[in-house]
């Protein structure tokens, strides 16, 4: 296997629902990222796609659509969908094929506009599809589960309203200062504790909305790209996991879950963050700096844990403690993390890699960490999808 | 239960009340011994033969294993006549089944909720269908 470096990197800014076409946005992320590697559209060998799923056809064929944009070159073009984890995939396949010696030059990206409001289901079919179920019978919005678990945690542990309301103020601080981010308000421990619950214990401000938004991501083993790109950055490891069977966690979708744990929450992140440990030699105590999924507060806390960061049931302590803030030892999500983005299903995991990515090449202004050399991206997605991308300078 | 003929669940196959208990319908795989809600969400162990799935019905009670409030109404496709809001929605535990199970929690203080504290499986109206039915949904109330 060869060594894969990240030489281009580009981004549309996350934003509300727009009536743009969302390939526009893809090609301002890819336009962005041609120029950051500084290298010609003919370069790329291949196209890894990250689907829009509410785009029809259009958005299920996004590879082809974008590939018609900057002009057809008959190279591969392969479109996928692992929820919100697809960015995760997108750049997982783009590494393989170039780690395999198949291409030598590949473009990795998503773009997403959101629909209004709420994410719900695709199909009528309730037999095939358990979306149809939980929106029709059981009153089940995806912040639901979230505060399922949350309270189960909060019983189980010391997690308190005011630990879940500090991660809203780190990560409101943090998105102020990043010009890709949708809010860029600060709060106060004040004004998230004086929020009102969407699902208690869950406040308004500690879950992130649904956001359009686009992002790209070049890799390479050219030698003579990667000897010309400002700062590339290597990607020691970029893994898929599935969840396990015995998952006590109660998954986005499902009407159901274990009631004895056989396997660790969140298996599917477990699984696929040890993969990526073991696959890069690197483990979480080389981690300069974490960008993880913080759906809500419950997510910034558990995935700590899942990631195997702290013990369980630790997690608060850390955030306490300020371990995770911009100059702790684990700064986590400085980008602000989803609180200040919000989702975009297909473009959000490649956004962390990005983040990720300009923090290893020093881009990152007054949320720069310093002397960062190893970071990690880490994503979530509905019914068992999860990606761990580790990236060294 | 009152008029429990003219009740239709909105989506079959889901919640059983023929013999006057209300009870969700499970299936049981004989040869892992894993519960699965609905029957088709299969979660075999890995490497279980799958041989002898068959249906079963839940008991009528288990305990409340977690709950949330939820203060904005459910989008649609969800429906009620009635405004529901601020409503429970309780995650209940059925020991033997080692499965915990989603469900609106109806006629219940939300006040009182207490992880731990015993439900029963009920019925919840929706709403009224143009043949004059009662379209319910499976629910759970504090025992």
């Amino acid at each position: 296997m060869r060594d894969v470096y990240i030489i281009g990197t580009g981004i549309h800014p996350w934003m509300g629902f727009s009536e743009q076409v969302f390939a526009d946005f893809a090609a301002v992320a890819v336009d962005g990222a041609l120029k950051d590697a500084d290298i010609e559209w003919q370069k790329i060998q291949a196209i890894m796609a990250g689907i829009f799923i509410y785009g029809g056809n259009a958005g299920h064929l996004s590879g082809q659509y974008l590939e018609s944009i900057f002009g057809e070159t008959g190279i591969p073009v392969v479109n996928v969908y692992n929820a919100c984890a697809t960015g995760s995939a997108s750049i997982r396949m783009a590494y393989n094929s170039i780690a395999a010696g198949e291409t030598d030059t590949a473009l990795a990206f998503g773009a997403d506009v959101s629909p209004k409001g709420f994410l719900t289901a695709k199909s009528d079919n309730a037999v095939q599809d358990r979306d149809v179920i939980r929106w029709k019978m059981g009153g089940l919005p995806n912040p639901i589960y979230w505060a399922l678990e949350c309270r189960k945690r909060m019983e189980k542990y010391d997690t308190t309203e005011e630990d879940l309301a500090l991660v809203k103020v780190l990560m409101s601080e943090y998105g102020s200062k990043n010009a890709h981010a949708r809010f860029k308000k600060t709060y106060s421990l004040e004004e998230v504790l004086n929020s009102v619950y969407v699902c208690d214990p869950l406040r308004l401000y500690e879950i992130c909305p649904v956001s359009t938004g686009a992002a790209a991501v070049i890799v390479t083993a050219d030698k003579e790209l990667i000897a010309k790109a400002d700062n590339p950055v290597k990607i020691n490891a970029t893994t898929m996991g599935s969840a396990m069977y015995g998952d006590p966690t109660i998954r986005i979708s499902a009407l159901s879950c274990p009631s004895v744990a056989e396997a660790p929450m969140l298996s599917e992140s477990y699984s696929a963050s040890r993969q990526a440990y073991e696959k890069a030699g690197i483990g979480p105590e080389d981690i300069d700096l974490l960008e993880l999924p913080d759906n809500s507060s419950w997510h910034y806390l558990v995935y700590l844990e899942t990631c195997g960061f702290c013990g369980e049931g630790e997690a608060d302590k850390m955030l306490r403690d300020g371990l995770t803030k911009i100059g702790g030892k684990l700064p986590v999500n400085p980008s602000g993390g989803f609180s200040s983005h919000g989702e975009a299903l297909s473009a959000q995991a490649l956004w962390q890699v990005i983040e990720c990515s300009n923090q290893l090449r020093g881009r990152c202004g007054e949320r720069q960490v310093e002397g960062a050399k190893v970071a990690m991206a880490q994503t979530y997605g509905l019914m068992g999808n999860s990606g761990t991308t580790i990236l060294s300078v | 239960m009152e008029n429990m003929a003219n009740k239709v669940a909105r989506i079959p196959n889901l919640v059983d009340w023929s013999t006057g208990e209300v009870r969700l319908m499970s299936a049981k795989c004989n040869s892992c011994g894993t519960y699965f809600f609905p029957k088709e969400h299969y979660q075999h162990r890995p490497g279980c033969s799958r041989e002898g799935v068959e249906d079963v019905l839940l008991p009528t009670r288990g305990k409340l294993a977690s709950y949330t409030i939820q203060y904005y109404p459910c989008p649609a496709p969800f429906k009620t006549e009635k405004k529901i809001t601020p409503y429970g929605i309780g995650l209940v535990e059925f020991a033997d089944e080692k499965i915990q199970i989603t469900g609106i929690i109806t006629e219940t203080d939300l006040k009182t909720l207490k992880i731990g504290m015993e439900m029963e499986t009920t019925l919840l109206e929706m709403y009224t269908n143009e043949e004059k039915q009662q379209v319910v949904t499976w629910a759970f109330k504090a025992v």
